[in-house]
């Protein structure tokens, strides 16, 4: 019998039918897909007990209390705490990567001394405080020889940092810029002490003037929480939001209403809101009301602030009748990218407040005190955080100012953060011996003479108090949730056994007994704390404030108009003024803000003609500090002849991460001096484009 | 095409009106799931997040643009489009409470499911996961790491549920009747507004229950018959009609 054709499709056929029956090719891609799969290289998971530990993230710009979850004793996610009245249980963008940041490619491993530019060589410990002790020796009881700055507002660090600055005869220093500054210079201006804070848990119409309270300022993320309990999900809304700045950021798009004002011009929304509620009686008994209310009649009638903002009269009028009309009505200025806004806005919000009888009343605006000191030769936080940082090195710049011979930097990047970078950069190179304690290799680091690694939170006792904005005093810490992963060493006891070696007794031995002495002079429970509790104090400055109507005088002017305003905003996203893009957060960056290597920076339609720029263009931004690079995306969430720029790229240390995207914009960010304050300001930028 | 009613239904109710568009819940996201970090975020086609926070406007111009955020995981479909289209039956829905699962090691990467998605919310590893420095020290011991080649996706981060249920018999209770809260995925613990409730809508004793009835409620692409077990809340009227594609020229 031969294989005819009908035979071999038979056979054919059967075959194929009969494959599909027998197990054979399916169990052997299965097998082949998971072979495929199995890669040598493919990390196994770590298996063990799971626990979890209260801490504190320092890693964004607000402290943030959480809780952190170890595998076999490794930290591996966050979650936030709810116990903590600090952050009220959410998590930021960057915190709740901090257990990957432990590990991220840009720690420092160890001590180094710089060797060539850009070379490094590690060393011991021991001969690191050496090499810092010899130049510290050297300087010792000269005045302007030694300059310290911390990036840490909160953290008893910054304490001892400052008490052995003084005890060194130095006077110079300082916190890095942050909103903190300007309400810091604003409440001394108005004849107050201790620290400005918001009720805003107790508020029904909070009114955000600048102040990006969604992302850059103050206590982020205890803001969030705030806002999302008084408007439950299916539930009533009982406290409205409303926000005036220049572009819709996150906060503008939470809030009820989007008041557009143009960059810089806090101060003259809160003057002109002032003018209606003056105009329909308010008043408080305070000694310069008259000189206050001869001020803003005669300089902020609603024909000048529409010119001068961009809001109609009537617009202003009935924002001030809803303010008055509110039950509990707060007033919160600040800078829509953290810093740089100056006391003229804050005064300006304080006198709203005031004429609303809202100063240190339920849901107001609070006159908080400072905690005890735990250095008693630390300078008094108010004073600290008044001081003008990047007004020092622009004088440094400018040969103005002498410059140190040794600058210690914190917790701090300024070589990247501050405004005109490269003038600011400058004036850091000229210092012959710069120190960074830092826990990543950031710009400042790259460039230090002496790098004295800090670990991260998660590794060390840490502690928080009061972070700017918050409602009442409190005071947080934690213990260490793990061991070291790298030779890093808290500054603190770096500190301490450098001052003890030159015969300076700062009071305690180690960072543990400094940081429960803090709690203990607090009247805190230390225990309570670094079981994730945070100390709370119910009390308010006495005594009454003022106007300060011969500053806002002096501080306030009419903008001229007529150009291309520069609106920088801040992402948490993108990094914070201490922390470049954190590796998981790179894949959340907009495509609107960064395309490839390419910044992107925004206009609405009405003004990218006007420039004669379409979407995608490629533009140099310049302003007096610099010159940037850009792409054009049209935004219809940007004010007519506004700019709005995103802050956090451009960064030339780090990682793979951060390094080389896009350009920093603090670059072209211009510093002026705020009259009647003397404080350095930069949230009035105006830039040419070509 | 297939559709399973389950007696428990996990579902997932996002406040659109209270995200602000920080990105905590992608982090979180991430560091629950092992989602390795990529050096290069721009090209969104092939970025990887099982959770994506979109930015949708009203299409106005200044000044009477608005913004919202919507996050955007997996839906769990109840009718879901990526299942019978798995030619190696790598994704299912098939385990009481109705997420639809996705088995890295059999799936062969031939993305139909993918295709299928209305939703977008299926990822293919275009590239290989690498945790750099030590930071695979963090990788959390709840998700398998994955390859590059094969699909993935949110599962409501399964391993909490099965957590939970351990808990629950432990305990001595029912695993498939869990009380309100006992399980939450890491985005919702991560988001600091709140904007994220989760639970078993079939369930009076659990809150989405009755939120999933709220007139403001609705779910995306509605209109396709996917019925998704995630629902939206929003109070501004062109959010919801965004959601199922709504064209101007449209008749409501």
């Amino acid at each position: 019998m031969g294989i005819d054709r009908r035979t071999f499709i038979q056979l054919v056929t059967g075959g194929v039918v009969g494959s599909l029956f027998t197990p054979v090719i399916w169990k052997s891609l299965d097998d082949a897909s998971i072979w495929s799969q199995n890669w040598s290289w493919i990390p196994r998971l770590k298996y063990g007990a799971i626990t979890e530990q209260a801490s504190l993230s320092k890693f964004g710009a607000s402290p943030c209390a959480e809780i952190v979850k170890s595998v076999g004793g490794s930290p591996y996610l966050t979650k936030g705490n709810g116990e903590n009245e600090m952050s009220k249980g959410g998590v930021d963008p960057i915190s709740a990567s901090g257990p990957q940041l432990m590990y991220s490619p840009s720690r420092i491993n160890g001590p180094m001394k710089k060797v060539g530019d850009g070379k490094y060589e590690s060393i011991s410990w021991e001969d690191a405080e050496k090499m810092l002790s010899e130049k510290l020796a050297a300087v010792k009881g000269q005045k302007g020889k030694l300059a310290v700055v911390s990036g840490d507002n909160t953290g008893t660090t910054s304490e001892v940092l400052s008490g052995f600055a003084t005890e060194m005869g130095s006077s110079d220093c300082y916190l890095m810029p942050s909103e903190e500054q300007g309400a810091a210079v604003a409440l001394s201006s108005m004849g107050g002490k201790g620290q400005i804070g918001y009720d805003l848990d107790n508020a029904d119409l909070v009114l955000f003037v600048g102040a990006d309270a969604m992302d850059s300022w103050g206590p982020v993320v205890r803001n969030q929480r705030v806002y999302s309990e008084s408007r439950p999900t299916g539930g009533e809304i009982t406290t409205k939001y409303f926000y005036a700045g220049s572009f819709l950021n996150n906060t503008a798009a939470a809030s009820d209403k989007w008041i557009p004002i143009v960059p810089g011009t806090g101060a003259i929304f809160c003057l002109g809101l002032a003018f209606h509620l003056l105009k329909s009686g308010a008043s408080a008994s305070v000694s310069d009301f008259d000189d206050f209310k001869t001020l803003v009649m005669s300089r902020f009638t609603p024909d000048k602030v529409e010119k001068a903002i961009g809001v109609t009269g009537a617009d202003m009028a009935a924002i001030a009748k809803q303010l008055s009309s509110a039950s509990a009505p707060v007033v919160v200025a600040g800078s829509e990218f953290g810093a740089g806004a100056g006391a003229a806005d804050v005064i300006a919000a304080s006198a709203v407040n005031m004429l609303l009888g809202r100063i240190n009343e339920k849901g107001g605006m609070k006159i908080l005190p400072n905690l005890p000191k735990a250095v008693e030769s630390a300078i008094d936080r108010s004073e600290l955080a008044a001081k003008d940082f990047a007004g020092y090195l622009a004088g440094i710049a400018a040969g103005k100012v002498a410059t140190p011979d040794v600058m210690m930097v914190y917790a701090a990047n300024p070589v990247y953060s501050l405004p005109q970078t490269e003038a600011m950069a400058s004036a850091l190179a000229k210092v012959p011996f710069l120190v960074s304690f830092s826990t990543f290799m950031d710009e400042t680091a790259s460039t230090a003479d002496l790098i004295m690694p800090n670990p991260t939170s998660y590794e060390c006792f840490e502690d928080a108090q009061t972070p700017y904005g918050v409602g009442a005093a409190m005071l947080s810490a934690c213990a260490p949730v793990t061991e070291p992963m790298y030779n890093s060493k808290a500054t603190v006891d770096v500190i301490l056994s450098v001052a003890s070696g030159m015969g300076i007794d700062l009071g305690y031995e180690s960072a543990e007994l400094l940081f429960q002495a803090k709690a203990e002079k607090a009247g805190a429970d230390w225990d309570s704390l670094i079981e994730g509790a945070a100390f709370v104090s119910d009390s308010t400055e006495s005594g009454s404030i003022k106007f300060a109507a011969s500053v806002l005088s002096k501080a306030v002017s009419m903008p001229k108009g007529g150009e291309i305003a520069f609106a920088p905003y801040s992402k948490l996203i993108n990094g914070s003024s201490t922390m470049a893009i954190p590796p998981l957060n790179v894949v959340l960056v907009s495509k609107n803000e960064l395309y490839g290597k390419d910044l992107l920076v925004q206009v609405n339609a009405k003004t990218a003609k006007k420039l004669g720029k379409s979407e995608g263009a490629k533009v140099k931004l310049s302003g007096a500090g610099g010159e940037c690079v850009a792409r054009i995306h049209i935004n219809e969430g940007v004010m007519n002849d506004v700019i709005a720029a995103p802050l956090g790229f451009g960064h030339t240390a780090w990682d793979v991460y951060s390094s080389g995207k896009g350009d920093n914009i603090s670059k072209i960010l211009t510093v002026s001096t705020e009259s009647g304050t003397g404080l350095s300001v930069w949230t009035s930028s105006f830039v040419s484009i070509a | 095409m297939q559709h399973i009613e389950f007696d428990t239904k996990w579902t997932m109710v996002v406040d659109i009106d209270k995200c602000t568009g920080c990105g905590a819940c992608m982090v979180s996201c991430q560091a629950e799931n092992n989602i390795a970090p990529m050096e290069q975020g721009s090209n969104k086609l092939k970025t990887l997040t099982w959770l994506l926070v979109y930015e949708l406007n009203n299409g106005k111009d200044f000044p009477n643009r608005e913004v919202a955020y919507l996050p955007r995981p997996c839906m769990q479909c109840g009718h879901p489009a990526c299942v019978p289209v798995c030619p190696v039956v790598a994704t299912t829905k098939d385990e009481e409470g109705g997420i639809v699962s996705q088995i890295y090691p059999r799936c062969i990467g031939c993305r139909y499911c993918m295709a299928a998605c209305p939703y977008h919310a299926r990822y293919f590893g275009w590239l290989d996961p690498v945790w750099p420095g030590g930071m695979d020290k963090a990788l959390s011991p709840t998700t398998s790491t994955r390859p590059r080649g094969v699909v993935e996706k949110c599962n409501f981060c399964h391993s909490r549920l099965l957590n939970a249920r351990e808990r629950a018999r432990n305990e001595g209770m029912d695993p498939n009747k869990l009380p309100d809260g006992w399980y939450k995925p890491a985005c919702l613990e991560g988001c600091p507004t709140g904007a994220i409730s989760f639970g078993d809508s079939k369930n009076p004793e659990h809150k989405v229950h009755e939120l999933i009835k709220d007139p403001n409620a609705f779910r995306i692409l509605e209109s396709i018959g996917m019925e998704p077990q995630v629902y939206y809340i929003s109070r501004r009227d062109w959010v919801r009609e965004q959601s199922d594609n709504h064209l101007a020229e449209d008749k409501h």
